[in-house]
C-alpha cells in the first residue's frame, strides 16, 4: 500500500505546479474550460519555439469583444498555425516580431513563397517593415500579386524600409482619393510577370 | 473644456507632444482652406499645412505672442505655399474635389460646378493675386497685416487685391449670371 | 472679420465667391501625424540614428490608411531655452518607444484604446481631449512588434482607428485597425 501511496503523493506536489504555469490572464478573463483550452495551444506553442504572446493576446481580444469561447479557441488555434507556417517560410532565426509578422501575411492570404522570396532579396535585413508593408497593401484592396511584385521591387533594389512605408503611404492618399482622384488607382508598378521563386 | 493657445504652447515647450497635437488639430481646418484656394489642390496643401507645422514646432520658442499662435502660424504657412509653389514652379491643376465640407448645398450639382468655377478662375490668377486676394476677402486681413506678412508695400497690395477681384468678376460673371 | 475702407466687394460674383472660399476646407487629419513623426525623426536624428521608426497612418473615415508610426524621443522639445520637463505620463508598456494615437470623436464622452499592449483592457488605456474640436489622444509606449488594436467609444462601441490599416480580418467581427513598431 505504501508504494501506491507514494506516486499519488508525488502526483499532488508536481499537480499544482503544473496548474500554476496557467497565464492568469487567461484564468482571469476566460471561463475555466476556454482558459485551458487556450493554455494547451500555447504550452505546444512554447514547446515547439514559436511566439506565445500573440496567442494570449488573441485570446483577450475575443474576451474583450464580447466572441464565443468557442471562437476564440478557434481564433488562437488559427493563429498558432499560422505562427508555424511563418516559421517553416523563414527559417528558425526569425525573430519573434518576424514570425508575428509573418504570420499576420499568411493570415491576409499571401503565400508562403512570397514571404521566402522577401527574405532572401532583403539578405539578412530585418523583415518586420517589410512584410508589415506587404500585408497592408493587401488590406488596403491592393491585388497580392501586384502588392507582393512592388514590395519584391524594392526589396530587390536594397531599399531602406522607409520607402516601403512611402509605398504604403503613396497607395494609401491615391486610393483616399476614391472618386475625386482622377487616376482612381494605386500607382503601383504593374506586376508583369507573377514572382518566380528559386 | 479646451486650453488656451498659451497654454497649449507653454505645455509644448514643456515637452508635451500631445499639447501640440491639440494645437494642430485646432488649426489645420481653420487654415486648411487658405492652403487648398492658394495651391489648387489638396496634396499640395497639405504639404504646406504639414511643413508649416514642423517650422512651427521648431521655432515655438521664438513665438512671443503664444496667445496668438494662430496668427504666428498662419504667416508661416502663407510663407509656406509660396515656397511650395515656386518648387513647384507652375500652378497644379486647380480642382473642386472639397469633400468632407459642410454639407448645406455641397452635394448639389451646380454647387459643385460652382466651386469648380471658382477654383479654376482662381488658378488662372497670378499667385501674387491670388494670395492677396484671399488673404484680403477670405481671412480678412487689414493691409498692414498683409503688408507685414507677405512683405509687398501696401499700394502694391491694393493693386494686386483690385487686379485680383477685376479678374475673378470677368471669369465669373458668365457662370454666375448662367 | 469683413473688410474695411474702400474696397469693400459690392458686387454679388464676388460675394458669393468669398462666400464660397471662405467655407471651410477639411483637410487630411493626418497631416498633424506626419508632422509628429517629422519632429520625432528630427530629435531622433533620422537617418543617422538606428533608433528605428514609427510611421503614423493616416485617414479619415471609410478609407484604409496604414503607416508605421515615427519613434518620438522624450525629452525632444523645441530648440529654445526652456525648462525641462519629463514627457507626458507614461502608457502601458513599461519602456519602448513613444507612439501618439489620436481620434476624432467630437460627440464623444469618452474614449479608451484596447490593444495587444495593454491585454485589451478597456480600462487600462483611455485617450485624453486635446484642442476643442473633438480630438481624443493618448500617447503610447510600445517596444517593436505589430499590435493589434480598437478604440471603445463611450464604453460600448468599437471604432477602428481610420489612421491605421485595418487587420487582415476581423477574428472577432469587430473593426480592428493593425500598427507596426520597427
Amino acid at each position: 500500500m505504501s508504494n501506491l501511496r507514494l506516486p499519488f503523493t508525488l502526483f499532488l506536489l508536481v499537480a499544482p505546479a503544473v496548474a500554476a504555469a496557467q497565464d492568469s490572464r487567461l484564468a482571469e478573463r476566460l471561463d475555466g474550460a476556454t482558459a485551458a483550452s487556450v493554455q494547451q495551444v500555447v504550452d505546444s506553442a512554447r514547446r515547439d519555439g514559436l511566439p506565445t504572446e500573440p496567442l494570449v493576446q488573441k485570446a483577450l481580444e475575443g474576451s474583450t469583444l464580447g466572441a464565443s469561447d468557442e471562437r476564440i479557441v478557434a481564433a488562437v488555434g488559427a493563429l498558432r498555425g499560422q505562427l508555424g507556417r511563418a516559421r517553416e517560410a523563414l527559417g528558425g532565426k526569425a525573430s519573434e516580431a518576424e514570425l508575428t509578422t509573418a504570420a499576420g501575411a499568411l493570415r491576409a492570404g499571401l503565400p508562403p513563397t512570397a514571404l521566402r522570396r522577401l527574405q532572401s532579396l532583403r539578405s539578412g535585413r530585418p523583415l518586420v517593415v517589410p512584410i508589415a508593408v506587404l500585408t497592408d497593401l493587401v488590406a488596403e484592396g491592393v491585388p497580392a500579386e501586384q502588392a507582393t511584385q512592388s514590395v519584391l521591387d524594392l526589396a530587390r533594389d536594397g531599399r531602406p524600409d522607409d520607402e516601403f512605408v512611402a509605398l504604403r503611404r503613396q497607395v494609401q492618399v491615391q486610393r483616399r482619393g476614391g472618386a475625386g482622384n482622377p487616376a482612381g488607382r494605386p500607382a503601383l508598378r504593374p506586376a508583369a510577370d507573377p514572382p518566380v521563386d528559386r | 473644456m479646451s486650453d488656451s493657445d498659451a497654454a497649449l504652447v507653454a505645455r509644448t515647450l514643456g515637452g508635451d507632444l500631445g499639447a501640440y497635437a491639440g494645437l494642430m488639430a485646432r488649426y489645420r481646418d481653420k487654415f486648411g482652406g487658405y492652403a487648398f484656394h492658394m495651391l489648387g489642390n489638396r496634396e499640395d496643401a497639405q504639404e504646406a499645412m504639414q511643413d508649416s507645422f514642423v517650422r512651427a514646432y521648431r521655432g515655438l520658442g521664438a513665438c512671443r505672442q503664444p496667445d496668438r499662435f494662430g496668427a504666428w502660424l498662419f504667416r508661416i504657412l502663407v510663407n509656406r505655399c509660396r515656397t511650395v509653389r515656386r518648387r513647384l514652379q507652375r500652378d497644379r491643376r486647380f480642382d473642386a474635389d472639397l469633400p468632407d465640407d459642410i454639407a448645406a448645398g455641397g452635394s448639389r450639382p451646380d454647387s459643385f460646378e460652382w466651386r469648380d468655377e471658382i477654383g479654376q478662375a482662381l488658378g488662372r490668377l497670378r499667385p501674387h493675386y491670388r494670395e492677396a486676394f484671399l488673404l484680403r476677402y477670405v481671412e480678412g486681413l487689414e493691409y498692414s497685416e498683409m503688408s507685414e506678412m507677405t512683405g509687398a508695400k501696401e499700394p502694391a497690395l491694393r493693386m494686386r487685391v483690385k487686379r485680383a477681384s477685376d479678374q475673378l468678376r470677368e471669369l465669373l460673371r458668365d457662370v454666375h449670371a448662367g | 472679420m469683413p473688410a474695411e475702407h474702400d474696397d469693400r466687394i459690392d458686387d454679388e460674383v464676388l460675394q458669393r465667391v468669398v462666400a464660397e472660399l471662405r467655407r471651410p476646407v477639411r483637410l487630411d487629419p493626418t497631416v498633424d501625424q506626419r508632422a509628429l513623426e517629422e519632429i520625432g525623426s528630427e530629435a531622433a536624428g533620422w537617418p543617422a540614428s538606428r533608433h528605428g521608426h514609427r510611421w503614423g497612418a493616416w485617414l479619415a473615415g471609410g478609407a484604409i490608411a496604414a503607416g508605421l508610426l515615427l519613434a518620438l524621443l522624450p525629452g525632444s522639445g523645441p530648440r529654445e531655452p526652456a525648462t525641462a520637463v519629463a514627457p507626458a505620463a507614461p502608457a502601458p508598456t513599461a519602456g519602448g518607444r513613444p507612439i501618439y494615437l489620436r481620434l476624432e470623436a467630437p460627440t464623444s464622452s469618452r474614449v479608451a484604446v484596447v490593444g495587444d499592449f495593454n491585454d485589451w483592457d478597456p480600462a487600462a488605456t483611455p485617450l485624453r481631449p486635446a484642442g476643442d474640436d473633438g480630438t481624443w489622444v493618448v500617447e503610447l509606449r510600445l517596444k517593436p512588434g505589430r499590435y493589434h488594436y480598437t478604440f471603445l467609444i463611450d464604453g460600448r462601441r468599437w471604432e477602428r482607428d481610420p489612421s491605421e490599416p485595418p487587420a487582415a480580418e476581423s477574428d472577432f467581427g469587430a473593426p480592428v485597425s493593425v500598427l507596426t513598431v520597427s
